[in-house]
C-alpha cells in the first residue's frame, strides 16, 4: 500500500478489532489475506515459526491455568500479521510525512521524528542481532541461558549509545523544535476501496451484533 | 594452504558483490571505500555467508577467525577477563597486552571503543587460526594501537591473513594488494609492483611515487625510507 496514511489507519484499525475480540481478530485475518501482499510482508520462516511458537506456549499455558488461550493466540496472530505487513511496505521518511500532515510542523514534525527513529532502530538492531550471531558462531559459543543476559545486555546498551549519538548529532547541527516539509502522497482506488473494508471489518467486529439482533427478537 | 573464490557472487537488494581469486599465505590488504563490500566479503570468506552462485574453497585451512568491524558485537561475557576467556585463552597474558591488566573484571561494554578494539585483535591475533580475517582492525585505534596493531600482524609468520580496510594513514607491511570497489574485487597483486597500480593509494604513497620514490611496501616507514633513498 503506497499511501502510508491508508496504511497506519488500516493497521490501527484492524489492531483495535483484534485486541478487541476474537472476531475482529478473525475479520483481521481474513482482511489480511485477503488483500496484503502476504509474500512480501512475511518474515523469514524461522523468525515466523519462533514467534508463533513463543505465542503458541503462551496460549497453551493460559488455557491449561483456565484463561483464555485460544482466544490470546488468535488475536496475536491477527496482530503480527498486520504489523509485518506494515512494516513490510513502509517507506523512510514517511512516517514524518504522515504526523506532519496529520498535526503540523511542529508537534508533527517531532512525533513522526521519534517515530521514524524508533522504526529505523528495529533495522539496526536486526543488524545487530546479525552480528552476534556471528560473533558466537565464531566463539563457539552456543545460545543459552548464561548468554542470553549479557548478549541482551549488550543490545540495549549500544542501542542507548546510538541515540545518544543521534540525540547530540541532532543538537550540533541545531536542531530545537519541529521542521518544515511538505508531504506528497499518492493514493490508488484500489487502496482506498481496501482501507474502507478494513474499517468496515473493524466495525462489524467491534459492534456487539450478537446483542442488536437479540434485542430486535425481544422487541417483535 | 589457500583460500580460492570461483565466480562468487551475492546479492542484497541493490548492492551485488562480485569476486574471484586466490588468497594464499602471507598478509592480504582489502582495500575500499566505505560500502564498497569489504565487510560482505569478510563475511564470505569466514563462512558465515552463503553465496548466490559461484564455490569459495578452502585448502589446508583447519581454523579461521573474523574479527568483526565494530568490538562490541564480539561480546558474550559479563566481564573483560571472562571475555578473554569465552576465546579460550588464559585472560593475564592477553590482558597485559592489550594494556588491560587493572580492567580485568571490568563490563566490557565500560571499556572504550578502542580498548575493546584492542582487546578483541589481541584476543583474535592470539588464537592465530590458518585464517585471521580482519575487518576494519585499525577503526576506533589511535596511532599508537594503529602501530602496535600493524606489528602484530606483521608478526605472524604463517597463516593467512586477510585485512579489509578503508585506511589510508597506518598501514602494515603486506604481501599482496587487492581493491575494492562497488561489490567488484580487483587484484592488484604483490608488493612492491601492485603499490603503483594502487588506484586508491594513500596520500603519502601517491606523493611518494610522485616524487620518483620506489618504496619496498606501503608501510609508512618504507615510504619514507625510499623518500630518504632518492634524496640522498
Amino acid at each position: 500500500m503506497q499511501d502510508p496514511r491508508l496504511r497506519i489507519l488500516v493497521t490501527v484499525t484492524l489492531s483495535v478489532a483484534a485486541f478487541a475480540s476474537v472476531a475482529g481478530a478473525v475479520a483481521t485475518l481474513v482482511w489480511w489475506a485477503c488483500f496484503a501482499s502476504r509474500r512480501r510482508a512475511l518474515p523469514r520462516p524461522t523468525m515466523l515459526l519462533g514467534v508463533i511458537g513463543m505465542i503458541a506456549a503462551t496460549a497453551v499455558v493460559a488455557e491449561i491455568s483456565g484463561g483464555a488461550g485460544f482466544a490470546y493466540a488468535i488475536r496475536m496472530i491477527a496482530i503480527l500479521m498486520i504489523a509485518t505487513w506494515t512494516y513490510a511496505d513502509r517507506r523512510d521518511g514517511e512516517m514524518i510525512d504522515v504526523f506532519v500532515w496529520l498535526l503540523g510542523d511542529r508537534i508533527g514534525f517531532e512525533i513522526g521524528l521519534i517515530a521514524e527513529m524508533g522504526l529505523q532502530s528495529l533495522e539496526v538492531i536486526r543488524q545487530d542481532v546479525a552480528q552476534l550471531q556471528a560473533a558466537m558462531a565464531l566463539k563457539g559459543v552456543r545460545a543459552g541461558v548464561r548468554t542470553i543476559v549479557p548478549l541482551a545486555v549488550n543490545l540495549i546498551v549500544t542501542q542507548l549509545r546510538r541515540s545518544e549519538e543521534q540525540s547530540r548529532l541532532l543538537s550540533v547541527r541545531g536542531y530545537t523544535l519541529g521542521g518544515r516539509i511538505c508531504p506528497k502522497f499518492s493514493t490508488s482506488r484500489r487502496e482506498l476501496v481496501i482501507s474502507a473494508l478494513a474499517v468496515l471489518f473493524a466495525i462489524f467486529a467491534l459492534i456487539p451484533v450478537h446483542d442488536i439482533f437479540y434485542s430486535y427478537t425481544v422487541k417483535i | 594452504m589457500n583460500l580460492q573464490l570461483e565466480d562468487v557472487s551475492i546479492r542484497r537488494g541493490a548492492f551485488a558483490l562480485r569476486c574471484s581469486g586466490t588468497f594464499g599465505a602471507g598478509v592480504h590488504l582489502v582495500s575500499g571505500p566505505v560500502g564498497s563490500g569489504k565487510s560482505t566479503l569478510a563475511l564470505l570468506l569466514a563462512g558465515l555467508l552463503t553465496p548466490d552462485s559461484g564455490t569459495v574453497r578452502r585448502s589446508g585451512i583447519s581454523s579461521a577467525l573474523l574479527s568483526l568491524q565494530f568490538p562490541e558485537h564480539h561480546v558474550t561475557c559479563s566481564t573483560v577477563a571472562e571475555e578473554v576467556r569465552s576465546w579460550g585463552l588464559a585472560p593475564e597474558r592477553i590482558l597485559a597486552g592489550a594494556g588491560l591488566a587493572d580492567r580485568a573484571e571490568d563490563d566490557p561494554l565500560r571499556l572504550s571503543r578502542g580498548e575493546l578494539k584492542r582487546l578483541n585483535l589481541a584476543c583474535i591475533i592470539a588464537r592465530d587460526p590458518d585464517l585471521l580475517l580482519l575487518d576494519e582492525p585499525f577503526s576506533a585505534l589511535d596511532c599508537a594501537g594503529k602501530r602496535l596493531a600493524c606489528r602484530a600482524i606483521e608478526a605472524r609468520k604463517e597463516g593467512i591473513t586477510v585485512i579489509f580496510t578503508h585506511e589510508r594513514t597506518v598501514l602494515p607491511r603486506i604481501g599482496t594488494l587487492w581493491e575494492m570497489e562497488r561489490g567488484a574485487l580487483t587484484p592488484r597483486g604483490d608488493v612492491p609492483d601492485a603499490i603503483r597500480r594502487w588506484r586508491h593509494a594513500p596520500p603519502y604513497l601517491e606523493y611518494a611515487l610522485e616524487q620518483g620514490a620506489r618504496p619496498a611496501n606501503i608501510a609508512l616507514e618504507d615510504v619514507r625510507e625510499a623518500l630518504c633513498r632518492i634524496r640522498g
